[in-house]
């Protein structure tokens, strides 16, 4: 079932969510109403993270190889990836989402929301990685690739051995706060119309007026997804600080 | 471990820091007496007074930008539509200078409620949900919603839906509230603005788009191709000015000054310079409400 869907749940949520006597202004949080829409912003957390990860997994592989051809310095491809770089890092993902779901159908590409979304955030994502992984590769001195070079090693083994095991190490910090950042920037999803967290609590205010209740839970369920991923991603950066060397 | 438990700490502080600040933002804060302040409590009132606004020389109205022909930005950047052609004599008439707030359908209450606007005259349906929330002076327009669907695929209706089908509407309008409560089984595809939902409709999503039925028919009228299959749905109902919940003073004043508009037939006008173009005169009666008590 689309997720978009997401208000029309068999159950009549409208009589239930009402049936609250309507309480003073101002007074306690509505618990019922809360259990009531709790489902709705379960499935909208699901989307989220899904359309999140999906657009993160594919942002690390355009990232991974815009910063390797950057590194090896490839002509042409390098140009185009500086360009890519360039636009992806420097327009907002809100308009990237425009282009792609309001633009692209003018040209007869029409895609559905949930694939529009996915490819904004891989497409502002990858300039963001590419980035993270460059530094990571520029990281690693110069001697060390010399040095291997001198004992004999391939150009394909110095990368596999000596240079992605520090580049990657040194670029952990910078990809957590990546995910991070694309994790909170798919609260621009509503955009095109996907009942995401963010639409999920604005929609509701408009149904319910219950703006208090519904913009703690939407807190809360940022915080449930975003915290763990905070935490992983420091347990992460300490189990790979193996990466000093010569320093 | 240590460290678990700091950033455990850490990030429930935060929660809960977050969460009170926010709770405080939402909550509509304790209304005061203003003519008997020493019955009240510390707390402040959220919205300002008919003396406050006119004290200040600007009134704060919070109308649509994007929904022509009731409330939209022109080619030269100024507010126009039959919302704000009344929204300006109002201010002329309080004798204050109007500054426009664009808003969105689903923003409307909050923008009353958090003291952001003094009034909504944002095309805002009366209804008794909103009632509780809000106060509204006497209507100035009629609506009833209505569907709008592609000229090759016709959606006489709602009845008629395929199981795939989708319609188009816009968060925190009356035609997501009514179709969400009457037809919970219809897949929606919903939009944060008007321009958005506009913009998708015409790209070829959903089957057919719900709204109130004066910008159903103006949008079938601005646009070759769309015919509206499913003319009126739900109740009557009308729609009229807001001002945040306790406004007294505003309010009564609205109320006078809408009488006094009413006398001289100002909607019909109203109607004349800002719809007869998309309308003509055909919508004329059934669209105006003049000099109607709330």
């Amino acid at each position: 079932m689309p997720e978009h869907t997401v208000m029309n749940t068999k159950t009549p949520l409208w009589s239930k969510a009402c049936s609250s006597k309507k309480q003073e202004r101002g007074a306690a949080v509505d618990f019922t109403y809360i259990e009531n829409v709790l489902p709705l912003y379960r499935r909208a957390a699901v989307l989220t993270v899904r359309l999140g990860m999906e657009g993160i997994f594919l942002a690390v592989i355009t990232g991974l190889f815009c910063a390797l051809v950057l590194y090896e310095k490839i002509p042409i491809l390098r140009q185009i990836v500086t360009v890519y770089i360039e636009v992806s890092r420097n327009t907002p993902l809100l308009v990237q989402l425009f282009f792609i779901y309001y633009g692209l159908p003018k040209t007869g590409l029409a895609l559905t929301p949930e694939v529009c979304g996915v490819a904004g955030l891989a497409f502002l994502g990858g300039g963001y990685m590419a980035e993270a992984f460059r530094s990571g590769l520029e990281g690693v001195e110069n001697i060390q690739r010399e040095s291997a070079y001198s004992l004999g090693m391939s150009r394909a083994q110095t990368m596999r051995y000596i240079v992605l095991p520090q580049a990657v190490s040194t670029s952990i910090p910078a990809f957590v706060a990546n995910v991070i950042f694309l994790l909170k920037e798919t609260s621009v999803f509503s955009a095109i119309s996907l009942m995401d967290l963010m639409f999920t609590a604005k929609d509701l205010i408009g149904l319910y007026y219950k703006t208090t209740e519904s913009l703690a839970l939407l807190v809360v369920f940022y915080l449930m997804i975003l915290l763990p991923v905070s935490i992983a991603g420091a347990v992460l950066e300490r189990k790979v600080r193996y990466a000093g060397f010569g320093t | 471990m240590k460290n678990f438990k700091k950033w455990t700490g850490i990030g429930l502080a935060l929660a809960l820091a977050l969460t009170g600040s926010l709770a405080g933002c939402g909550n509509k804060a304790a209304v005061v007496d203003k003519e008997n302040p020493a019955k009240g409590t510390e707390s402040k009132e959220i919205f300002r007074t008919l003396d406050e606004i006119k004290e200040d020389g600007t009134i704060n109205i919070g109308v649509f930008s994007d929904k022509n022909p009731f409330g939209y930005v022109d080619e030269n950047g100024d507010y126009k539509g039959y919302d704000v052609y009344f929204a300006d004599r109002l201010a002329e008439d309080l004798g204050v200078k109007v500054n426009y707030v664009s808003t969105e359908a689903a923003n409307r209450i909050e923008y009353l409620q958090t003291g952001k606007v003094d009034m909504i005259l944002a095309n805002f349906t009366v209804t008794d949900e909103r009632r509780e929330e809000v106060d509204f002076a006497s209507p100035y327009m009629n609506v009833a919603l209505g569907v709008v669907s592609r000229n090759d695929n016709v959606v006489k209706s709602l009845d008629e839906l395929g199981a795939d089908d989708k319609i188009i509407v816009i968060s925190g309008t009356t035609a997501e509230t009514w179709l969400t409560r009457n037809y919970p089984d219809i897949l929606l595809q919903k939009f944060d603005s008007y321009a958005t939902a506009k913009e998708a409709f015409e790209n070829g999503t959903g089957i057919a788009w719900a709204n109130d039925n004066t910008e159903v028919i103006a949008f079938s009228l601005q646009n070759d191709g769309y015919t509206v299959g499913i003319p009126s749905l739900g109740s009557n109902d009308t729609i009229a000015p807001a001002v945040t919940k306790g406004n007294t003073t505003l309010l009564e004043w609205i109320n006078e000054d809408m009488e006094k508009l009413g006398k001289e037939q100002f909607f019909r006008k109203d109607y004349e310079e800002t719809l007869a173009g998309t309308y003509g005169d055909e919508y004329k009666d059934t669209l105006v409400v003049e000099g109607v008590q709330q």
